[in-house]
Order: structure tokens, then C-alpha cells, then sequence
């Protein structure tokens, strides 16, 4: 924990507003990158922002003093995820299959590509299935460690770094040619 | 190298995503509205409603009982 998180943390315990700009601050981009190749679409990612920060808003004066609030955000917003992706599949069984994407018609994700490449990386991240797209995403792009990627899912440590291993092995499988040349030897 | 770090390396091309300014104020300013008030209160509605009609039931099925046994 740094000494600026601490203050945050210290801050949002005493009811600080100003603690709440900077940690919404700091983590806004981080969460909404997380929640948006999660649920893959704009407006949900932008809900489920805003109920994260507003449940640590009402928390904020009841946290630990050593909370870690990265951790506490990303575990918040993979229960916002989990109780989304229920609430899909049910509306999806009672409305039938909707319409497929065309092939040629880019994600919201995809627009943000400026080469092949990165076209290529969000597409195969995109292809994971959810479970370790999270676990890639968590890691590989929040740079959080796999212990506290398992305790923010509710996993074992071992069944993280499982599915990091089988992110891995289907990230490079889809990337093909844009996978980085020692994945391709490995 | 690890898949760790294989994943870091890799994770790092992905394409910088944000929330437009307006969007992340108008986010901010909502949910710091709440500083301190705890969860909402419509949310303690839905399980106070369940427990009392789980009471209502094990009452009337106490009720029939002794009903039965008197």
C-alpha cells in the first residue's frame, strides 16, 4: 500500500470528498478499462462505474485502515460484472438469440485500435472466454498480483495461475503473426 | 519469462480507453453525493420483505399445527 493510497484511504474514513476525487481519480480509467472489456459495451461499463464508486462512496466511511483500494474496487466491480452477466443470460433465454455482430462491425474497443496489431490484441482478448479474459486483464493489464486476483475473485491462488496459463496459450494461439516473437517460439 | 510477465508485456499494446470528461464528472459528482449515507435504503427493503413473509409462513404453519394436535 503507498503512502498516497493511504491518505485516500485515511481521507474517504473521515467522510473527505476530496480523498474521493483523488482515488476516483487515479482508479477511474483502470476500473472503466476493466468493466468495458468485460461487459464490451459502453453505457453498461459506464453504469456499472458508477455503481462501484458510488458503493465506495457509501463504504467509505466504514473501510479498514489498511484497505487496499485498488483490490476493493476491482473485487467490487467483478460482482457488478458477475450479477450483469446473470441478469443477460436470463433476458437472453427469455428473448430468444439476438442478432450477431457482422464480421466487419468494430466494437466500441476495437474503434480505439490505431493499427493492425492492436486490432488483432483487443479481438483475441475479446475471444477469451470471460474467466480468463478477467484473470488476463487483472494481471496482465492492472498488474495486480495473482494472490490478490484470487482473493478479489474468490479463487485459489493455483486456479488463477491456471487460467493465466490458458490465457496465455489462447491469446497467443489467436494473435497468430501478431503474437510477440517468443511466445510464437515457445 | 513467466505468464505474468508474458501477459504484462503483451497487455501493455492494448489501446488506452477512458470515459469522456463529462461522463466521468457527472459519475463523480453523483457518487460523491453519498459520501458516508451507507448502502441505500431500498436495498434493505427486498430482504426485510422476504423475512416477513418467512416468519408469516413458519406462524400460520405453527398455528395449523397446534390446530392439528389440540
Amino acid at each position: 500500500m503507498d503512502a498516497d493510497e493511504r491518505a485516500w484511504v485515511d481521507g474517504l474514513r473521515r467522510g473527505d470528498s476530496a480523498a474521493f476525487d483523488a482515488a476516483f481519480a487515479a482508479y477511474r480509467r483502470r476500473v472503466y478499462g476493466y468493466l468495458i472489456r468485460m461487459v464490451r459495451r459502453r453505457d453498461v461499463a459506464e453504469d456499472l462505474l458508477q455503481e462501484t464508486f458510488l458503493r465506495l462512496a457509501q463504504h467509505a466511511t466504514r473501510l479498514a485502515a489498511d484497505t487496499r483500494l485498488g483490490a476493493w474496487l476491482f473485487t467490487v466491480a467483478h460482482r457488478l460484472v458477475v450479477s450483469w452477466s446473470r441478469a443477460q443470460a436470463v433476458r437472453a433465454q427469455l428473448a430468444g438469440d439476438l442478432p450477431a455482430r457482422t464480421a466487419d462491425e468494430r466494437s466500441p474497443l476495437e474503434a480505439l485500435a490505431d493499427s493492425q496489431a492492436q486490432l488483432a490484441l483487443e479481438r483475441a482478448f475479446a475471444a477469451l472466454a470471460p474467466a480468463y479474459r478477467e484473470v488476463a486483464l487483472l494481471v496482465g493489464l492492472e498488474g495486480l498480483a495473482p494472490t490478490e486476483v484470487a482473493q478479489i475473485l474468490g479463487h485459489s491462488p493455483e486456479a488463477v495461475r491456471q487460467r493465466l496459463a490458458r490465457a496465455r496459450t489462447q491469446l497467443a494461439a489467436a494473435l497468430g503473426e501478431h503474437a510477440p516473437a517468443a511466445w510464437r517460439t515457445s | 519469462m513467466t505468464d505474468e510477465d508474458d501477459l504484462h508485456a503483451l497487455s501493455r499494446e492494448l489501446p488506452a480507453v477512458d470515459l469522456d470528461s463529462t461522463t466521468a464528472e457527472r459519475i463523480a459528482r453523483r457518487a460523491r453525493h453519498d459520501i458516508g449515507k451507507g448502502p441505500p435504503r431500498r436495498r434493505l427493503i427486498l430482504p426485510i420483505l422476504a423475512a416477513l413473509l418467512a416468519l408469516g409462513y413458519a406462524a400460520w404453519g405453527i398455528i395449523k399445527l397446534i390446530e392439528l394436535l389440540g
